[in-house]
């Protein structure tokens, strides 16, 4: 890898090595620029990763976050990342794409916002990423029979299994679902062999095998062949510029030094919670009073119960089965909609997630603990609006750096309190349809959006919608905290596409 | 190096990676300390109070149980997993103050201290806990609205630290950890229903074995 010199002044900096970060700093790098990714957390070795829930906390951000409002998200393993390659380190690889209609929710209904620009738009770059990263799915997506995925699908576990029974008891289609993984051996340019899924199960955990596509085994290696340095182990804290308020570099912590480093221009990949917090806390880029607010999540709501089977729910891809029959249910009392996902999962992250979300003890508490290994779910990912409730802001206390430890308030409004009751009778009645037992709802959200949302109007938009600041010519955002709706898709391919999108649009510019 | 004859079986396995293993043996050494390094001696007898009657563990580990407070207050006193509760304070003190907190309140209502009272006001306690209707309105102390929120980190915190045991996966019959090894990364041959492959561990404990009769 090449590396650059803390005197020179790079053609772009990029804060964060995920799916924000990582295409954008390949693409800068292939049309010749200087690129220098800064990511605070360490290069890891994947076959060092670990199945060990409590240790695999190693590659969650661990930096204190502060979690408020009537629907406080428990971050825990829900959490951001850090390393090399960002929460797509722990991320399930589930890829679906984004809906074209939730694009354009507020002329559907008259409620939450409109994306600027349509799906159609993003279309190329989303089959730019799925064919460069690898991506498994069936031959014949209902929803979309144009599509082709270039890997076949892993081996459905018996939750993906009993979902698609549900699915038919209740009259709702189904199929394999899109997953950021590999099915058969795959030398990737630059990087090297990438084995086939071992059905290991421990995708949240890191994939040991390099077969789960991520940003450290395709953007990345593609970046540094090109000339980019990652340089990990950095934690960006000031944003300086100069008199006329454009970007002149950054300063970060490596190893208790603080280091500067100039850049042409800067692009913030840090997170929702992250780029947010540094735009803050650097009192920058807010003209529009919109830096923070808006956080939105994915209303996640989950069902668990049962069966006379041993299941083993840490085998296989965890999250195999899709529907998005309810994109747009007839039935619904909300705007927008949501897809549902079979899930199998780790034990400790299961027995949490029971432990939050219901009130057992003693013996009972025991029994359902022991079911673990006869336990199957189901999961959704609804939309959600973007509302002044929820935001994130500074809080009045320090972290080890010295920074603001950043608060974060969320509140489910009236839309995804519907959608969650709709989802909730339609988990259960899948799940009474095969007779599972002992159903357990739980209410919850995962994610993280919004905070620095793209837009048309520079007064209600924190970027363009490129990702270009509108106060500061040279400061880009390239993360989620762009989007302008959560929309129901889990975000990463829509994070990768917009990434690539932002990439052109600097070298246009 | 061999491995002591009453660690479980599947520590052995060659499925399991060597750091995963390393990780699972240390942790097995963990209940040797027996005073805690985070909590008051007082703080700390309420939670060794509460534990057994939030989670018995007689039914899966028989009567060598694990010393669950004291690895709640280690890991207390380790990193912890990169949030809190807006509305409590930094983790050691929410603990403390909570764990006080029932103490004051078990001598406001039943005129003795928390680990006196009996089973079944212990998790009433706890049933009242989880509906916000316990908790003082008092410097160092914690509301009923954060003594709820505090309640759940208390139950995710139990149940962590018991699952992440090797003795426990073992007798739920908990394969997570085996999902390969270092010099070949097997990952698991078959994903399916009641086809448990030959270095899964089967479950010890009746109620974590599937009720189908006819399932070996
Ligand atoms: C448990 C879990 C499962 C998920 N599963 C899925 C899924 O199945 N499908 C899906 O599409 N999405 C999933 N997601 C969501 C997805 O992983 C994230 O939305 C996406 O990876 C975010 O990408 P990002 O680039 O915006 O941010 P991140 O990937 O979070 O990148 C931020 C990076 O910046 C670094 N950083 C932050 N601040 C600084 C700083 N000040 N200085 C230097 N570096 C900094 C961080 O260390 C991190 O590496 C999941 C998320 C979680 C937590
Ligand atoms: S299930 Fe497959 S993709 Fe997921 S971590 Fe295991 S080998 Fe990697």
């Amino acid at each position: 890898m090449k590396t650059y010199a803390e005197t020179e002044i790079l053609d772009v900096i990029v804060i964060g090595s995920g799916a924000g970060g990582a295409p954008l700093a390949a693409r800068l790098a292939q049309a010749g620029k200087s690129v220098l990714v800064l990511e605070a957390g360490p290069s890891f070795s994947p076959s060092r990763y670990t199945s060990d829930e409590i240790e695999a906390r190693e590659i969650y951000w661990l930096h204190e976050r502060l979690s408020g409002g009537r629907n406080p998200q428990p971050f825990g393993g829900n959490n951001s990342g850090t390393g090399v390659g960002g929460s797509l380190l722990h991320y399930g690889a589930f890829l679906p794409r984004p809906h074209a209609g939730d694009f354009r929710l507020h002329t559907e209904t008259g409620r939450s916002v409109d994306w600027p620009f349509s799906y159609e738009e993003l279309l190329p770059y989303i089959e730019e990423v799925e064919a460069f990263i690898g991506v498994s799915g069936p031959s014949n997506y209902p929803w979309d029979p144009t599509r082709r995925y270039a890997y076949a699908p892993p081996p459905a576990n018996p939750a993906a299994m009993k979902m698609r029974e549900a699915c038919d008891a209740v009259g709702i289609r189904h199929a394999d679902g899109p997953t950021a993984l590999i099915t058969r051996d795959f030398n990737q340019p630059h990087f090297g062999t990438r084995k086939a899924c071992a059905n290991c199960g421990a995708c949240h955990q890191g994939c040991r095998n390099g077969a789960k596509s991520g940003a450290d085994n395709t953007w990345l290696p593609l970046a540094v062949a090109h000339g980019a340095e990652i340089r990990s182990g950095c934690h960006v804290h000031t944003i300086e510029t100069n008199q006329a308020g454009r970007v002149t570099g950054v300063v970060y912590t490596r190893n208790g030094e603080n280091v500067r480093q100039r850049c042409e221009r800067l692009v913030l990949s840090a997170g929702a919670v992250e780029t947010a917090r540094l735009l803050l806390h650097n009192e920058l880029a807010n003209s529009s009073g919109q830096v923070g607010e808006n956080y939105m999540t994915h209303i996640s709501t989950q069902i668990w119960g049962e069966i006379d089977e041993e299941v083993r729910p840490n085998r296989g891809y965890p999250s195999l089965t899709i529907t998005e029959d309810m994109m747009r249910p007839k039935d619904a009392d909300f705007a927008g909609g949501y897809l549902i996902q079979s899930l199998g999962m780790m034990p400790i992250t299961w027995a949490s997630n029971i432990a939050r979300g219901s009130k057992r003890r003693g013996a009972d508490l025991v029994r359902t603990l022991a079911g673990y290994n006869r336990s199957i779910g189901m999961g959704i990912h609804g939309d959600c609006m973007p509302s002044p409730e929820n935001r994130v802001v500074l809080s009045d206390e320090k972290d080890a750096l010295g920074l603001p430890k950043p608060l974060i308030t969320h509140s489910y409004g009236p839309n995804e309190l519907a959608m969650h009751a709709h989802a909730s009778r339609l988990l259960t009645r899948m799940w009474e349809a095969i007779g599972a037992k002992d159903l357990r709802l739980l209410d919850r959200a995962a994610h993280m959006m919004g905070t620095a949302r793209m837009g048309t109007e520079s007064g209600s938009a924190v970027v363009t919608p490129y990702g270009q600041s509108f106060d500061i010519d040279n400061l880009w955002i390239s993360d989620h905290s762009t989007f302008p709706s959560a929309t129901a898709a889990n975000p990463a391919l829509t994070i990768m596409a917009l990434s690539l999108r932002t990439a052109d649009a600097m070298l246009k510019n | 190096m061999p491995l002591p004859s009453d660690y479980p079986e599947f520590l052995a396995s060659d499925h399991l990676s060597g750091r995963t293993r390393d990780i699972l043996v240390t942790r097995l050494e963990d209940d040797r300390l027996q005073a805690p390094r985070v909590l008051s001696p007082k703080a700390f007898a309420v939670l060794e109070a509460i534990l057994p009657v939030l989670l018995p563990q007689e039914d899966i580990l028989g009567n060598s149980p694990l010393n669950l407070a004291v690895r709640i207050d280690t890991a207390l006193a380790g990193p912890r997993d990169g949030w809190r509760f807006a509305e409590l304070p930094p983790d050691v003190t929410a603990w403390e103050q909570a764990l006080l907190t029932l103490d004051d309140l078990a001598q406001a209502q039943h005129s003795m201290p928390f680990p006196a009272l009996n089973a079944s006001e212990i998790g009433q306690t706890l049933d009242e806990l989880a509906e916000g209707r316990h908790g003082i309105n008092a410097a160092n102390r914690l509301t009923p609205e954060q003594m709820q929120k505090w309640s759940f980190d208390l139950r995710a915190d139990a149940i962590e630290c018991f699952l992440a045991d090797a003795r426990v996966q073992d007798a739920l019959g908990i394969s997570a950890n085996l999902n390969g090894g270092d010099g070949v990364f097997q990952g698991f041959q078959t994903v399916d229903a009641n086809e448990r492959e030959s270095f899964e561990p089967s479950p010890k404990f009746p109620s974590a074995k599937p009720r189908d009769k006819t399932f070996p």
